[in-house]
C-alpha cells in the first residue's frame, strides 16, 4: 500500500517548527544533567534515524514525551497525543504549539491516519504511546494498540521501539532502552492481512518487554 | 466511470477476502451483515479497509470515522454515493 517511495528529508528550518526548537535550545543546558543513558539492543539500533520513522515507547507517565525529545534528541518529534488533551485551554495551546497531532482513542477517524501517514512521507518522526493511555501501575507495558502497523504500511516508515525505565526518584537520570527498527513491509509486504497487524503489534509489545528487561538485567550486573 | 452496485459490492468482497483469514467471510457479506460483530472488523481493520476502498475505487473517504458505518450494506450505499 505504500504509495510514495521515495524517503523526503525533513526541513533543517521551518517556522511551523520555531517553538519546538526554541523550546528545545533554550532547555537544553538544564537538561543536561538528566540527559539519559542510552542503551541500544543491538549494532542496527545505534545507526541514527534519518527520514521518516515512527517512534513507539512504554507510557509510564506524563512527561514521558520530554524523556523522547531528550533521547532522540536530534530530531524534532510530532506527537501523537489524546484528541481530549486538545480541547482544555491551556493543554491545547502547548499541544498546538508542539504540532502534536490529535487523536480520538475511541473513535478514530481516516483523516487522522491520513494527516499521519502524510506528516510521515514529508520525512518527519512521528512517535506515540501504542499503549494508548498512562500505565503507571503496571512494572509491564499494557497491550498495544495496532493504529501504528497500519500508519508504517501506509507510509513505508519503520517503527522504532523504545523502553524507558521509569524514575524512582526526580534527581535520577533517565535510562532507556533503543530497539532496532522494524519494518512492517518488509516482513509482511504492502498488503498484509488482518491478522498480520495484529501479529506486528503484539510482536512489538513482546520487543518492548525485551527491551525492558534488558534494561533491569544490565542494571543487576 | 458507471460502476453498478453488484460490481461494488464484489471489488468489496474481493478486499475483504484477501485481507481476511477467514474463508467464510464471504458467506456472511450480505447487505445487513454488521461490520464488528458479523464480520469482526476491528478498529483498524476498518481503516485498513478504508485505505484499500480509496485504492480500488480512486475515491477518498471524508470525515470517516471507525463508527460511520454500522453494516456492510452502509459501506457499499456511501462507495456508490461517491462513484455517482
Amino acid at each position: 500500500m505504500k504509495s510514495d517511495k521515495k524517503e523526503k528529508k525533513a526541513k533543517l528550518f521551518s517556522f511551523k517548527n520555531l517553538f519546538f526548537d526554541f523550546v528545545r535550545i533554550t532547555a537544553a543546558p538544564g537538561l543536561l544533567w538528566f540527559r539519559p543513558k542510552r542503551i541500544y539492543e543491538n549494532e542496527a539500533a545505534k545507526k541514527k534515524i534519518k527520514g521518516p520513522a515512527i517512534v513507539i515507547a512504554n507510557h509510564a507517565g506524563t512527561v514521558d514525551p520530554m524523556y523522547l525529545m531528550m533521547i532522540i534528541w536530534y530530531r524534532r518529534h510530532r506527537f501523537v497525543c489524546k484528541s481530549d488533551l486538545m480541547e482544555t485551554k491551556a493543554g491545547g495551546f502547548w499541544l498546538r504549539a508542539f504540532r502534536c497531532i490529535p487523536i480520538d482513542r475511541d473513535n478514530a477517524s481516516f483523516s487522522t491516519v491520513r494527516q499521519i501517514v502524510d506528516v510521515l512521507k514529508e520525512g518527519s518522526l512521528v512517535s506515540m504511546f501504542p499503549e494508548g493511555a498512562v500505565n503507571a501501575e503496571s512494572d509491564s507495558p499494557a497491550a498495544f494498540k495496532s493504529g501504528m502497523v497500519l500508519m508504517s504500511i501506509q507510509s513505508g516508515a519503520p517503527i522504532i521501539p523504545v523502553y524507558v525505565k521509569p524514575r524512582k526518584h526526580a534527581y535520577e537520570r533517565v535510562t532507556a532502552v533503543i530497539g532496532e527498527p522494524f519494518s512492517v513491509i518488509e516482513r509482511y509486504g504492502n498488503r498484509p492481512k488482518f491478522s498480520q497487524i495484529d501479529e506486528a503489534a503484539k510482536y512489538l509489545h513482546e520487543k518492548e518487554i525485551n527491551l525492558m528487561n534488558m534494561i533491569n538485567n544490565s542494571e543487576r550486573k | 466511470m458507471q460502476i453498478t452496485r453488484e460490481e461494488i459490492i464484489e471489488k468489496l468482497k474481493d478486499i475483504l477476502l484477501s485481507a481476511s483469514d477467514d474463508p467464510h467471510v464471504l458467506d456472511r457479506c450480505t447487505d445487513g451483515a454488521k461490520l464488528q460483530t458479523d464480520l469482526g472488523l476491528s478498529s483498524v481493520n476498518m481503516l485498513y479497509t478504508v485505505i484499500a476502498i480509496e485504492e480500488t475505487f480512486d475515491i477518498r473517504f471524508d470525515d470517516v470515522t471507525v463508527t460511520s458505518f454500522d453494516t456492510f450494506g452502509d459501506v457499499v450505499g456511501y462507495i456508490e454515493k461517491k462513484m455517482s
